[in-house]
């Protein structure tokens, strides 16, 4: 190595990516192991936005949030679905051990109200999750809802359209989510604040309807030849 | 029996002008006769004097403010007086239109004397920003002729009592005109020379009921009272001289009468969880916002966020007039919860309510619902949606474990299935229920995934065809 090269090197002006530390920010586990370990090792960001950007709805996007929700919630804190794009079923969370008390659907009727009730929420010590469904976000409300998660400390999470993952986005962590043919979820980290994006995994969310992929399906074949379809 | 008199003489000025931060002269005008019968400080610089009429006020202040008089409206704000007085005595008799009447001969002891008592009421219309001459006396209506001749004393002296009264003039004593005149013609000028005559005497040459009126005075003549008693709810009013046409400036009279009712709740050791406030307008039906809180509140400043959230939403229709607050549910105040030493849930509880209320403030009730199972087996009706409410009931786990396996999104109706599936995992799972109530559901469910990975829970319906109802989130 030329001598202007060590000279930099030991003058510490290049920052240098093998010193890079454990980021420190305050986070809660996301409940997958495979998943954790993509995060850092920390899970979702507490006090910040995290976004999943999804294209179509029963991919498993509520079960890769599920151990959260048993988890703040059974610890008393408040969960709120934001403008959920269909019903969340209540017997389905209760099977799941969810404090269905600690749960709290809000529908609004426009974007003011959304962003509003979204940073009232964050805003509060007794929320300890919220989901939200925003319709169109403008760049400067992310911001503005990045701004109250800071001064709240809990998880948000924005479920988005995969197009909107090439926007700039001030949130702290992105991904992207895709099923694949299989039941897993290939999980697509766009951004994540304070490491590189890129990184990538695959949860298997076959639990989530007591499938198994290694025995037939149990389907008793019948109406569908029939029913001529 | 000792009795305090309250006279207030210009009443309704004082109601009027204690909603009004700045404002030019005031007066309160008769409403037939057009005369001025009570006349602000400002206005009595300007010349204005009360007995005047209305168009030589007006000559002397062009830019006077007028308020008609209305007999409703004044008893009400004297039964607001009454209220307040009631945090101090018990025994309270209203005097229309301008009186109060309170028996404070078994107060000495609890606050320590009379001139303790008179200083504690004193105080309390200062605070108040109320113009009242009080009287202490024997009789009630010794105490309300010398109450009202702005004569009163801390005495509970009766012989300083008597001399005062027998210095008063027939007129003031409160005899009507034509008594007045006969007495005179009699030689008599002040009450203590009406005192001094025989009694039968007086009877035969006057009437008993100047007897009566005579002997109530002097106490030898019983003279029942019926006391007052507070009704359980809470209504102020707040009338204003201008109209206000932003809701903005509602939120000062507002606060004032949110503090009352928080004073009021304190007192009463009580909470509330709804207010109703209507505003009157000149022209229109009167507006009505309920405001509700999704707990027990007793704030002032809780209740005023709220309504300023609400005015947000609902400008004013048309300017008001007035501003009545009214309460008329009240929840006993709960002991804080003694579980926690360090009084932590106490602050989430509360955090709760007042982030739930805001919410609710602002989006309308409707809009935030919680979920619970539903013991039925068609998909749509196993589920309910109701009001939030703070509870920390469990279902036990047993319970839980038994449910079967359903997905997390349920579609808000079932929708038809528009492509084969691309693998089918499980099924059939019969549905068949509803003909007890006329919603017949007949379905065999499976669980299937789609060709864009979406795992669904679909039904073959006997009738209609595939559907999907719902996502496996």
């Amino acid at each position: 190595m030329s001598n202007i090269l060590n000279t930099l090197m030991q003058d510490d002006r290049v920052w240098q990516g093998r010193r890079h530390k454990q980021s420190t920010q305050p986070a809660e586990p996301t409940g997958y192991q495979v998943l954790d370990n993509q995060l850092g090792g920390i899970g979702w960001p507490r006090g910040a936005l995290s976004e999943c950007l999804l294209d179509a709805h029963g991919i498993g996007e509520l079960h890769l949030l599920l151990p959260l929700m048993q988890r703040l919630s059974g610890n008393g804190r408040t969960v709120f679905l934001l403008n959920p794009p269909h019903t969340p079923y209540a017997p389905a969370l209760a099977r799941e051990g969810i404090d269905l008390d600690q749960v709290v659907i809000v529908h609004t009727d426009n974007d003011g109200d959304f962003l509003w009730t979204l940073e009232n929420c964050l805003r509060s010590p007794v929320t300890g999750l919220v989901m939200a469904w925003p319709g169109k976000l403008m760049s400067r409300d992310i911001r503005r809802l990045q701004l109250a998660a800071e001064a709240g400390s809990n998880v948000c999470v924005l479920f988005r359209e995969r197009r909107y993952a090439d926007q700039n986005s001030p949130a702290a962590l992105r991904l992207d989510l895709e099923p694949d043919q299989n039941q897993n979820l290939n999980i697509n980290i766009v951004k994540r604040r304070g490491s590189w994006p890129g990184q990538h995994c695959s949860l298997t969310m076959t639990h989530r309807a007591d499938l198994s992929f290694s025995e037939a399906p149990g389907v008793v074949q019948g109406p569908w030849p029939a029913s001529g379809r | 029996m000792l009795w305090l008199y309250l006279h207030f003489p210009h009443l309704l000025l004082d109601h009027l002008r204690r909603s009004h931060e700045s404002q030019g002269a005031l007066v309160i005008v008769e409403g037939a006769s057009h005369k001025v019968i009570q006349a602000c400080p400002m206005a009595k610089e300007q010349g204005v004097r009360a007995g005047m009429r209305l168009k030589t006020a007006l000559s002397l202040s062009p830019d006077l403010h007028i308020v008609r008089a209305d007999e409703q409206q004044e008893a009400r704000v004297l039964e607001d007086q009454a209220r307040w007085l009631y945090r101090y005595a018990a025994y309270i008799v209203l005097v229309p239109p301008d009186g109060l009447l309170a028996e404070i001969g078994s107060l000495q002891k609890l606050y320590g004397g009379l001139p303790a008592v008179w200083q504690t009421v004193e105080q309390g219309l200062n605070e108040r920003q109320l113009d009242a001459w009080i009287a202490i006396g024997h009789t009630p209506l010794a105490t309300r002729l010398i109450a009202r001749t702005g004569q009163g004393e801390c005495t509970s002296d009766t012989g300083h009592t008597m001399r005062t009264l027998s210095q008063l003039s027939l007129f003031d004593a409160g005899f009507e005109d034509k008594t007045c005149i006969r007495l005179q013609r009699l030689g008599l000028n002040t009450l203590g020379e009406v005192f001094s005559l025989p009694p039968a005497e007086l009877a035969k040459r006057l009437s008993p009921e100047v007897l009566a009126r005579i002997q109530k005075i002097q106490g030898t003549r019983p003279d029942p009272q019926t006391p007052w008693q507070p009704p359980h709810r809470f209504r102020q009013q707040t009338d204003f001289v201008q109209e206000i046409e932003h809701s903005q400036g509602l939120l000062f009279p507002l606060q004032r009468m949110l503090l009352e009712l928080e004073d009021d709740l304190c007192w009463r050791q009580q909470d509330t969880d709804s207010l109703l406030l209507t505003l009157q307008h000149r022209h229109q039906e009167p507006t009505r916002l309920r405001i509700r809180t999704s707990g027990p509140e007793h704030r002032a400043e809780a209740f005023l966020k709220l309504a300023q959230i609400r005015f947000e939403q609902h400008p004013l229709r048309a300017p008001a007039t007035a501003v009545i607050l009214s309460v008329k549910r009240f929840i006993g105040r709960e002991a804080p919860n003694e579980r926690d030493l360090l009084g932590d849930t106490r602050d989430l509880n509360e955090a709760w309510h007042t982030l739930i209320s805001r919410l609710q403030a602002r989006l309308g009730s409707d809009s935030l619902t919680q979920l619970s199972p539903q013991a039925d087996h068609r998909p749509e009706r196993a589920w309910s949606a109701s009001d939030v409410v703070r509870s920390s009931r469990r279902t036990p786990a047993s319970e839980l474990a038994q449910l079967p396996r359903r997905p997390l999104w349920l579609l808000k109706g079932p929708k038809p299935l528009t492509e084969t599936p691309a693998t089918w995992f499980s099924g059939p799972e019969r549905i068949s229920g509803g003909w007890w109530d006329g919603q017949r559901v007949h379905r065999d469910y499976y669980i299937a995934q789609l060709h864009t990975g979406q795992l669904a829970w679909v039904f073959h319906d006997a009738r209609d065809g595939w559907f999907v109802h719902g996502w496996f989130g």
